[in-house]
């Protein structure tokens, strides 16, 4: 009697799992994409502040832009190319010689959802939006020197003109972007009002574009569907994109979404876990594409204004006694590409062209006990360093390597795990003494770097660095048209940077896109989600 | 007076003597949210080109720019009004991701402690009869292992047993197979919602999907359950009226289920009421591992973000739920123990 009450349990879990599992799906999967993700789409416009980057690549979707960027390959990778800028709702765009004014010719088969055609009046209302509104894109498009309505002309129904107060290497980029999406302006004003002018709050759940999908239902933090337009024809091959329907579902737990797309439930993840993405490499069911993020940097970071990281020497010491290696392999199972090891004879950077270019460091204890004797501080010194518990999965094993290394010349290190918004809280205000970050610039260009990233009390410049010489080559590079002037500019920004070492870059980890062995066309992106634009089933 | 009107006069007291302790929970959640570190609209403010004038628009969003205490008579205001403001996490108002939230969640609950009674009072009474035996040791590691083992991991061995390996349940994501199409919303509840649409094909995804993570959370409360049956069985089994029972000759079955478990199951009610809402809060591992939408992982990513809207609202609902079910528990007991109800 003990043994069947007790059966009962175990027989009633089991039976009661397998009757209930439905066996068949309905619809056909072959004509539909399923993308699993763990965060989330928060609005339907990406411009709206607090927007997810599962937003923006939405955006890429149901709204077209002027332009949009080429691809090329990178290591035998399709990344996307900064360099070769075609148009999307532009059929053609010209430069005049002195490359203050840009033409385009927009195309005359273009068509919203709702089956108006845009024209000209559409993109003006769209970009006057961008630069008047309160939204993400006004702040974006400043670095493409695009700031007043009165820089954008319509000629006809069907030219438009831009012109700029200077000739702007990124003027065009940034029409490419996620932000300057072209808007149904008829639609959108009808649901404006006198406090909202630019429908923002209609537009954060509603869409108005004439993207290659459309939504068919959205759950903020749930699932995403979104359907063809069979009439988008803004793809490379003139044709609608490949998928009927994309189905965009949020699944929090990273082992989960590498068992759905393992057991063929999912089509797509590009956000699991290095371990999980590696098995499943070696396994070798499914496609992997591991592309380093080549517009980005996770680096060490110190506040340069704060003793004892204001000497040169001390960012030094700590530069050379990090355990690069190891930490390579224990947050990132190797996925990604080093910044450290480079060999420079003259101590000069080799390139001007672009940045992050790895560095001339290894571990070397001896050197790193040297410059804090330099410091004054040869008995080292004591201090914390933080990361946030978003990035825990490869910035704890980072840290204890960190603190383990830095013991060993007398730097006492305690860990300091802060939930994100505490984190971005300290780093705006500039009180994280000594901590990890990481950095992507949709537009890598070597100045956008610098600009951003090194310049001026924002909080991006997470090193705090204030110097003159770095400012002023970063400026002047920006409008630098001679390619050999320029690329000297970059020589020199590339080498003093090393000189300094306001922050110490270590990697550009990889974007694991882990797919069907039948989905074809991935590219890596400037906003690192996928462009599903891209794909194909085999 | 009536036994109906007694019971009335009792729950409307009880729910009146509750306010109180709302408002206070209302206060008090509202000044813990903003003496947490972390500035929400830094956090928010995380784009590209974030500058300071983002990060003072998303301020003045929020209503973070006013100093505290109008800040909370604003509130207030709007609770009042049924306005419990915006996530910035999803972008949609608080109210209306609690409401079409809150169903996935009770359904997972009521499901997960539906399951857990079925199993618990049975396991319990079992151990209470033969009190020492094989079958007593039995119950206690069952409750051991519920205990210990954690709702993610217990979780994630279901999925990885039942999903990955042997491919009998579907895959653990959501309240429903996501090429099913969901029924007219009437209730929230799905099965009930399927059911009332004649849906039966539909009402079956819904129910395997609700399988693995009802029996995760089940596992997790069936040891106090379980533990509190044997202990008030064995205190019954031993009273006197039992034993009263017993030496008028009564069958066994009739001294057992009548006289023994009729009076054993008030503590387990007690008890059943405070499970229901730990679950209810709990629930957020199990809900992050199945990817259910339902309002604990809601909670926990905007607190995470510290988006204050949805903590706060999260809270409330809590709170009123916990009322709610404190009086639902004692009006059940006063009618399992009419001596209760005698004020």
């Amino acid at each position: 009697m003990t043994i069947v009450r007790t059966g009962w349990l175990a027989a009633a879990l089991l039976t009661s799992t397998t009757l209930l599992a439905s066996p068949a799906l309905a619809q056909t999967r072959a004509e539909t994409l399923r993308h699993v993700t763990g965060a989330a789409i928060n609005t339907l416009d990406p411009n709206i502040p607090g927007s997810t980057r599962e937003a923006f690549g939405l955006s890429l979707l149901t709204y077209d832009r002027l332009l949009s960027f080429g691809r090329k390959q990178l290591n035998g990778k399709w990344v996307f190319d900064l360099d070769s800028i075609r148009g999307e709702l532009a059929e053609s765009y010209t430069v005049s010689p002195d490359g203050l004014k840009i033409t385009f010719n927009l195309r005359k088969d273009a068509k919203f959802h709702d089956g108006t055609p845009v024209t000209a009046e559409d993109v003006k209302w769209s970009l006057d939006r961008e630069v008047s509104a309160n939204v993400l894109g006004k702040g974006q498009l400043l670095t493409g020197s695009l700031t007043s309505p009165d820089q954008f002309k319509i000629i006809d129904a069907h030219t438009f003109e831009v012109t700029l107060p200077k000739p702007d290497k990124l003027a065009l980029a940034n029409l490419a972007v996620v932000y300057p999406v072209i808007i149904n302006s008829k639609l959108a004003k009808s649901h404006a009002t006198a406090e909202d002018p630019w429908a923002l709050n209609w537009l954060k759940d509603n869409t108005a574009g004439s993207g290659a999908y459309i939504i068919e239902s959205y759950k903020p933090g749930e699932t995403t569907i979104l359907r063809r337009n069979p009439d988008w024809n803004r793809g490379s091959a003139d044709k609608p994109a490949s998928f009927k329907r994309i189905i965009t579902q949020t699944v929090p737990e990273a082992a989960t979404r590498a068992n759905l797309v393992e057991k063929g439930d999912a089509d797509i993840v590009i956000d699991l876990q290095a371990t999980d993405a590696a098995d499943l490499e070696k396994k070798g069911k499914l496609k992997v594409v591991s592309t380093p993020q080549y517009n980005s940097i996770t680096f060490v970071s110190f506040n340069n204004q704060m003793p004892p990281f204001d000497k040169i020497e001390v960012r030094r010491a700590i530069a050379a006694a990090l355990p690069y290696d190891d930490m390579f392999k224990a947050a990132l199972f190797g996925r990604g590409a080093p910044l450290y090891g480079a060999n420079w004879p003259d101590g000069k950077a080799p390139t001007g062209e672009i940045f992050p270019i790895p560095q001339p460091l290894k571990t070397d204890l001896a050197e790193a006990k040297k410059q804090l004797a330099a410091a004054g501080l040869p008995d080292g010194f004591s201090t914390t360093f933080s990361f946030n518990v978003g990035q825990a999965g490869t910035a704890e094993p980072m840290a204890a390597l960190l603190k383990e290394s830095l013991g060993k010349v007398g730097i006492k290190v305690d860990i300091q795990k802060l939930p994100d918004a505490q984190m971005s809280t300290l780093i705006n205000e500039k009180k994280v003494p000594f901590f990890t970050e990481g950095i992507v610039a949709w537009l890598p260009s070597m100045d956008y770097f610098y600009r951003n990233f090194y310049i001026g009390p924002i909080r991006w410049n997470y090193a705090s660095l204030d110097d003159a010489k770095i400012t002023e080559w970063a400026q002047a590079a920006r409008f630098e048209a001679d390619k050999a002037k320029y690329a000297s500019y970059g020589k020199d920004l590339n080498t003093r940077h090393f000189e300094l070492m306001p922050q110490i870059p270590l990697w550009q980890p990889a974007q694991d896109a882990v797919m069907a062995s039948s989905i074809d066309g991935y590219v890596y992106q400037f906003h690192r989600q996928i462009d599903f634009r891209d794909l194909s089933r085999k | 007076m009536s036994q109906l009107s007694i019971t009335a006069k009792r729950a409307g007291w009880r729910f009146a003597s509750s306010l109180p302790a709302l408002f206070g929970v209302l206060v008090f959640t509202f000044l813990l949210m903003r003496v947490l570190p972390g500035d929400p609209a830094v956090f928010f403010a995380s784009g590209p080109t974030a500058g300071k004038e983002e990060i003072e628009t998303i301020r003045k969003q929020m209503g973070l720019d006013k100093p505290v205490p109008e800040q909370l008579l604003r509130y207030l205001g709007d609770i009042g009004s049924g306005n419990l403001g915006r996530s910035l996490t999803t972008g949609q108002p608080v109210l209306s991701d609690l409401k079409s939230r809150l169903p996935a969640s009770l359904e997972l609950t009521f499901s997960a402690l539906l399951i857990a009674l079925v199993t618990a009072v049975p396991l319990g009474v079992a151990a209470a009869l033969r009190q020492g035996s094989g079958i007593d040791h039995i119950v206690r590691f069952i409750c051991a292992l519920g205990v210990c083992v954690p709702t993610f991991v217990s979780g994630l061995l279901l999925i990885y047993a039942f999903y990955y390996l042997l491919g009998f349940a579907p895959d653990p994501t959501g309240r429903v197979d996501i090429f099913t199409s969901p029924p007219p919303l009437v209730t929230g509840f799905l099965l009930i919602d399927f059911a009332l649409a004649g849906d039966w094909e539909g009402w079956r995804a819904a129910a395997s999907q609700l399988v693995l993570p009802a029996f995760t959370m089940a596992l997790f409360v069936v040891a106090p359950l379980a533990r509190i049956t044997r202990a008030a069985m064995l205190a019954s089994l031993g009273s006197d009226f039992v034993r009263t029972a017993r030496s008028l000759g009564l069958s066994r079955r009739k001294v057992i289920v009548t006289y023994a478990l009729r009076n054993a199951l008030l503590p387990v009610l007690t008890i059943a009421g405070i499970v229901f809402s730990t679950m209810l809060g709990a629930n957020v591992l199990v809900e992050k591992v199945f990817s259910w939408p339902g309002v604990a992982s809601y909670a926990l990513d905007a607190l995470l973000a510290s988006d204050y809207a949805p903590v706060q609202g999260f809270v409330l609902l809590m709170a009123s739920i916990f009322v709610l079910v404190n009086l639902t528990v004692d009006v059940l007991y006063g009618i399992a123990d009419p001596r209760v109800s005698v004020e």
